[in-house]
C-alpha cells in the first residue's frame, strides 16, 4: 500500500503494507535508527516517538495509522534539544538503547507540563524501561531540561 | 586483612565469572611492549592509532556496555600521553594478544579499569617515548630535551613544534620502550576529575551507534523462532507457513530451531511468529519452578553430599559449647539479564570466504571462535568488530546466539542482519542461577557470634557457562563467592555447597554469585542480630573488628545515612555489606510501605574501590548497580513450567519502573589506597539484603526469599 508519512518535517512515500508498526517503517525504510525495539509490545518506551506532539509508541502503532500526522523522531529533535542538552549536562545514559525513547518521552512531557513536580516526572516517565539504572539522572535531567526550556540563556 | 593477591584468588566467583582458565585471575604483566596487530602504519604500538591531524584513536581491550571503561580508558591514555581528552576516540579492538587477559578478550568481572589502567598508561608512556625518539630523530636532538604535552611536541631550545600526525608512521618504526617512565600524576588533567564520557553525544542524538542500526548493502533480514524449552533441538518446520507472510524469502535450519530470513526486519518477525515449527522432546518437557525448587532444598538435607569450600576452626566443637543457636534458609530464583536490546548482529561473508561480524559481544574471543567453527573456517578468518552494547550484564558473555548468524549468511549468501524477538531475549535461558542457602551461627553467653556454618545448594554456573564444564567434586566458585572469602571472621566459619544438577543455561550475572550469597548472609546477619538482641550494625563490627578497611566502609555508611537518628513513623533502615570484585561496599537503605510494597527513600553507599579514574563514572555504576539490584529484589523471578521459561516479555518478566525507583541516592567513594577494584559489580549485591533487612525492621519479619513482592 502506498502511504505518505511526514517525519522531522520531510515527506517520504512509502510503498508497505498498511499493518506495519510504524518503528520498522522508521527504521528499515527511512533509516532512521533512533527508536530502538524494545519488546514489540509497547511495554518498555524504548520506540518511543511524537505522532502529532505526542509521545507513542513505534512498535504497535500501524504505519497507517501514523500516515497523515506528524511524526518526529530523535533525529528530529535537532541535537540541542533542552532534554538533549540535559541529558548530557547530567551525563545520563549508560548503554543508552533505552535513552532515545527516554528524551523522545521527555520532551512530550515538558511540551505537555512544562514544570513538572517530581511525582509528574516519576509518573510521566514511568513506561520508560531502563536497565542500565539511570532513573535517578533521568529525574534530575527533566527536571534540568524544564529550566533550559524556561530560560535558554541559562549555562 | 587480606592482600589484593589473596583476594583475587580467593574471590573465585569471577573466574568462574567470565568463564576463563586460571591464569584470567591472575595479575597480567604491565608492559605491554606490542607491535600493531592491523598492519596499519600509524599505528604506535598495538593501542594507539594517531592519524594525520593527530587524532588518537584508542583500541581498547574492553566492550563499552554501558559501564563507561572506555572513557575510564580515554582518560588514562589522554593524561599519560599528554593530549586533550577530546583528542582520543576509543573503539573496541579486534581480538589479538596485546587485548587478552589470560589468553582470553574479554569484559566481565569489573576489570576494565582495575586491570588495564596500568598495561594502557604503560602503553601510552611507550607511545610517547617513541613520539619523542621520532621528532628527535628528525630534528636532530636530543629526545631528552623534548616534551609532549597538550597533543604537541616542542622543543624548548629551538621553539620547533609539531602535532602528533606527522610522528606517526616514524614512531610506529621506534622499537617500544620496555620500561617507559611513567609521568607524575601531578601532571595528570583528568584523573580523579569530572569529565564527560565519550560514549553519550552520539547516544544522546540517537546516531547509529549499536549493531542493529548499522546498514550493510544488499542485507537480508533474519529473525530467529527458538524452542521455547531450554536446550531443545529442531525437528521440523513447514517452510511455507512462513513463506505466506509477504516479504519472507527463505528459512534456513538454525541450531534450536529457525531463521525466517525476508526482506525487511517487521516480514521476518511475522514470518517466525507464523512458522509451524516442531521440536524435539527433552527429558526436561516437565520442568517446573517448584520441582527446581524442591530439589535445591534437597540439598540442605544432611544427607545431601557437600563439597567443602571453607573449613577455619573446629565447627563441632564451638557449635557443641553455643549458648544460643540460630538458623534460617533462604532461597533466590532465576533472573534475567534483560539487557534493552535484544540479541542481534549483522554478518556477511566476503568473496574470500572471510566472516565480518558486527555484534554486541562481552567476550570477543569466545564469539569469533564460534563463529569461526560455524562457519568452518580458522579464528583468523573472522573480523570481529564490537558495537556498543545495548546492555549486557553479562548476557553477552556468552556466544549462544552467533552460530545461528554464520548458518543463515551460508544459507542465503547475503549479507544478513540477525535478530532475536524479546521473547528469545528473555527465554532462552543462560540465568542467573537459582539458588539456597542454610545458615547458621553459635553465639556464646555474651552475644558473640562464634561460628558461622553455610550451605548452600543448587546448580553450578560454572558447569553449565563454562565451555570446560565442571568436573563433578569440585566446587562452583561463584555458588559459594562472597562467603568461602568473607571478610568476617569467627572461631570457626565452614562454607559447603551442594551441586543440584537442573537443565537450565545460566550465565554470569550482573556480580554474579555475590548477588544471592550477599543476600543470604547479610539478611541472615540481621536475623543473628535480632536473636542476640544486637544493632545489626555493632554485630558487622564486631565480625570486622580485625580490618580497618572494612570498618572504615561500613562506618562511613552508618555516619552518612544517620544510623543512630530516628526516623519518620513507618519507615526503617536496614544496612548490607558485601566485598567483591576487590572493592569493599556497605549500603543503608531507607524503606517505608507504599500501597503495601517497599518504597526506597534513600541509599547510601559507601564504596572503597582503592582509587579511581573516573569520579563520576563511578558515580553513575554505583546508582544503576543499585536500581538494577533493587529490580531484582522487588519485583524478578524466571518462572519456569513445561521445560521452559514462562515469562518471556516484559509485561510479565517486570523490571524496576521509575516510580519503584529509589528517590535519592548518596554515594561515598573512598580511594583508601588499596590496589584498584572493580566498579561495575559491587555496589548491587548490598542493596537486596539492606533493603530486606530494613522491611525485617519495619515488619518484624525476616525476608528469606526473594522477589520481595512475589
Amino acid at each position: 500500500m502506498h502511504l505518505a508519512l511526514t517525519v522531522n518535517g520531510q515527506r517520504h512515500e512509502l510503498d508497505v503494507e498498511p499493518e506495519m508498526p510504524l518503528l520498522w517503517a522508521l527504521r528499515d525504510f527511512l533509516k532512521l535508527k533512533g527508536a530502538k525495539y524494545g519488546c514489540g509490545i509497547a511495554v518498555c518506551g524504548a520506540c518511543t516517538v511524537h505522532l502529532n506532539g505526542a509521545a507513542v509508541r513505534a512498535c504497535v502503532i500501524p504505519v497507517s495509522a501514523a500516515a497523515g500526522g506528524t511524526i518526529t523522531t530523535i533525529e528530529g529533535l535537532g541535537g540541542d534539544h533542552p532534554v538533549q542538552r540535559a541529558w548530557l549536562e547530567l551525563q545520563v545514559p549508560q548503554c543508552g538503547y533505552c535513552q532515545c525513547g527516554q528524551i523522545m518521552q521527555a520532551a512530550a512531557l515538558l511540551a505537555q507540563t512544562p514544570k513538572p513536580s517530581a511525582e509528574q516526572i516519576r509518573a510521566g516517565m514511568n513506561g520508560n524501561l531502563c536497565r542500565c539504572g539511570t532513573y535517578p539522572r533521568i529525574e534530575a535531567a527533566v527536571k534540568r531540561a524544564a529550566e533550559l526550556t524556561a530560560d535558554p540563556q541559562r549555562a | 586483612m587480606l592482600t589484593r593477591r589473596e583476594f583475587v584468588v580467593s574471590a573465585g566467583g569471577f573466574a568462574v565469572a567470565v568463564q576463563l582458565p586460571a591464569a584470567w585471575a591472575a595479575d597480567a604483566a604491565d608492559a605491554p611492549a606490542s607491535p600493531p596487530t592491523t598492519g596499519a602504519a600509524n599505528f604506535v604500538t598495538a593501542y594507539l592509532e594517531i592519524d594525520a591531524e593527530g587524532m588518537v584513536t584508542l583500541h581498547s581491550p574492553t566492550t563499552e556496555m554501558g559501564q563507561g571503561t572506555h572513557t575510564g580508558h580515554a582518560v588514562i591514555v589522554a593524561d599519560e600521553l599528554g593530549v586533550d581528552l577530546e583528542r582520543v576516540r576509543v573503539v573496541t579492538a579486534e581480538p589479538a594478544d596485546p587485548f587478552r587477559r589470560g589468553g582470553q578478550m574479554g569484559s566481565g568481572g569489573s576489570w576494565g579499569v582495575r586491570h588495564w589502567y596500568t598495561p594502557l598508561r604503560t602503553a601510552a608512556a611507550q607511545a610517547r617515548e617513541m613520539l619523542l625518539a621520532a621528532a628527535a630523530a628528525q630534528w636532530s636532538v636530543p629526545a631528552g630535551e623534548l616534551a609532549l604535552a597538550n597533543g604537541e611536541v616542542v622543543h624548548a631550545g629551538s621553539q620547533r613544534r609539531t602535532g602528533l600526525g606527522p610522528l606517526a608512521a616514524a614512531a610506529g618504526r621506534v622499537q617500544p620502550p620496555a620500561a617507559p617512565k611513567l609521568r607524575d600524576k601531578s601532571e595528570f588533567r583528568y584523573t580523579g576529575r569530572p569529565v564527560p564520557r565519550v560514549d553519550l553525544a552520539p547516544k544522546v542524538r540517537g546516531e547509529p551507534v549499536f549493531a542493529s542500526d548499522i546498514e550493510r548493502p544488499g542485507t537480508v533480514h533474519a529473525c530467529a523462532r527458538l524452542s521455547p524449552v531450554f536446550g531443545a533441538t529442531l525437528d521440523s518446520f513447514e517452510r511455507d507457513t512462513a513463506l505466506a507472510v509477504p516479504g519472507v524469502l527463505d528459512v534456513v535450519a538454525i541450531p534450536g530451531g529457525a531463521a525466517v530470513v525476508a526482506s525487511h526486519t517487521w516480514a521476518a518477525m511475522r514470518g517466525a511468529e507464523a512458522l509451524s515449527i516442531r521440536f524435539k522432546p527433552t527429558p526436561h518437557d516437565a520442568l517446573d519452578s517448584a520441582t527446581i525448587s524442591r530439589e535445591m532444598h534437597a540439598g540442605l538435607r544432611a544427607e545431601a553430599k557437600a563439597i567443602k569450600a571453607r573449613e577455619d576452626g573446629d565447627l563441632a566443637a564451638v557449635f557443641a559449647a553455643a549458648k544460643t543457636v540460630v538458623t534460617a534458609d533462604y532461597e533466590a530464583p532465576y533472573l534475567a539479564h534483560a539487557p534493552m536490546e535484544p540479541w542481534n548482529c549483522n554478518l556477511e561473508i566476503d568473496g574470500d570466504g572471510i566472516v565480518h561480524i558486527w555484534a554486541p559481544v562481552q567476550t570477543q574471543d569466545r564469539n569469533r571462535d564460534a563463529a569461526a567453527a560455524a562457519a568452518g573456517v580458522t579464528p583468523d578468518k573472522v573480523r570481529l568488530h564490537t558495537t556498543y552494547l545495548g546492555g549486557g550484564f553479562g548476557r553477552r558473555l556468552g556466544s549462544d546466539g552467533i552460530a545461528a548468524a554464520v548458518v543463515v549468511a551460508r544459507a542465503v549468501k547475503r549479507p544478513v542482519k540477525f535478530l532475536w524477538r524479546r521473547e528469545d531475549e528473555l527465554g532462552q535461558g543462560w540465568y542467573r542461577p537459582a539458588q539456597v542457602a542454610r545458615m547458621k551461627a553459635a553465639l556464646d553467653g555474651e552475644g558473640r557470634v562464634r561460628a558461622l556454618s553455610i550451605r548452600t545448594a543448587g546448580p553450578s554456573l560454572g558447569a553449565s557457562f563454562s565451555l570446560q564444564g565442571l568436573p563433578a567434586g569440585q566446587v562452583d566458585g561463584s555458588s559459594v563467592q562472597t562467603l568461602r572469602d568473607s571478610l568476617y571472621r569467627a572461631d570457626a566459619f565452614h562454607v559447603e555447597w551442594v551441586r543440584v544438577d537442573v537443565p537450565v543455561p545460566m550465565a554470569p550475572w550482573r556480580a554474579v554469585g555475590a548477588t544471592q550469597n550477599g543476600f543470604f548472609m547479610e539478611c541472615f546477619i540481621d536475623e543473628v542480630a535480632r536473636a542476640a538482641s544486637q544493632d545489626p550494625y555493632a554485630l558487622r563490627r564486631a565480625l570486622l573488628a580485625h580490618d580497618p578497611r572494612a570498618l572504615n566502609v561500613i562506618d562511613t555508611a552508618a555516619r552518612e545515612a544517620g544510623w543512630d537518628q530516628p526516623l519518620p513513623a513507618g519507615r526503617a533502615r536496614g544496612m548490607a555489606f558485601v566485598a567483591s570484585y576487590g572493592s569493599l561496599c556497605a549500603e543503608v537503605a531507607e524503606v517505608s510501605l507504599r500501597d503495601g510494597r517497599p518504597f526506597v527513600h534513600r541509599v547510601v553507599c559507601a564504596l572503597d574501590c582503592g582509587s579511581i579514574v573516573t569520579p563520576d563514572g563511578v558515580r553513575s555504576q554505583v546508582e544503576g548497580g543499585i536500581v538494577q539490584g533493587l529490580s531484582a529484589a522487588l519485583v524478578e523471578a524466571v518462572e519456569i513450567a513445561a521445560g521452559a521459561a514462562q515469562n518471556r516479555n516484559f509485561d510479565r518478566y517486570p523490571i524496576l519502573r521509575m516510580q519503584d525507583a529509589p528517590a535519592n541516592i548518596d554515594t561515598i567513594i573512598i580511594e583508601s589506597g588499596a590496589p584498584m577494584g572493580g566498579v561495575g559489580e559491587p555496589p548491587l549485591p548490598p542493596i537486596a539484603p539492606a533493603v530486606a533487612n530494613a522491611l525485617h525492621a519495619l515488619t518484624g519479619k525476616p525476608v528469606r526469599k526473594l522477589p520481595l513482592t512475589a
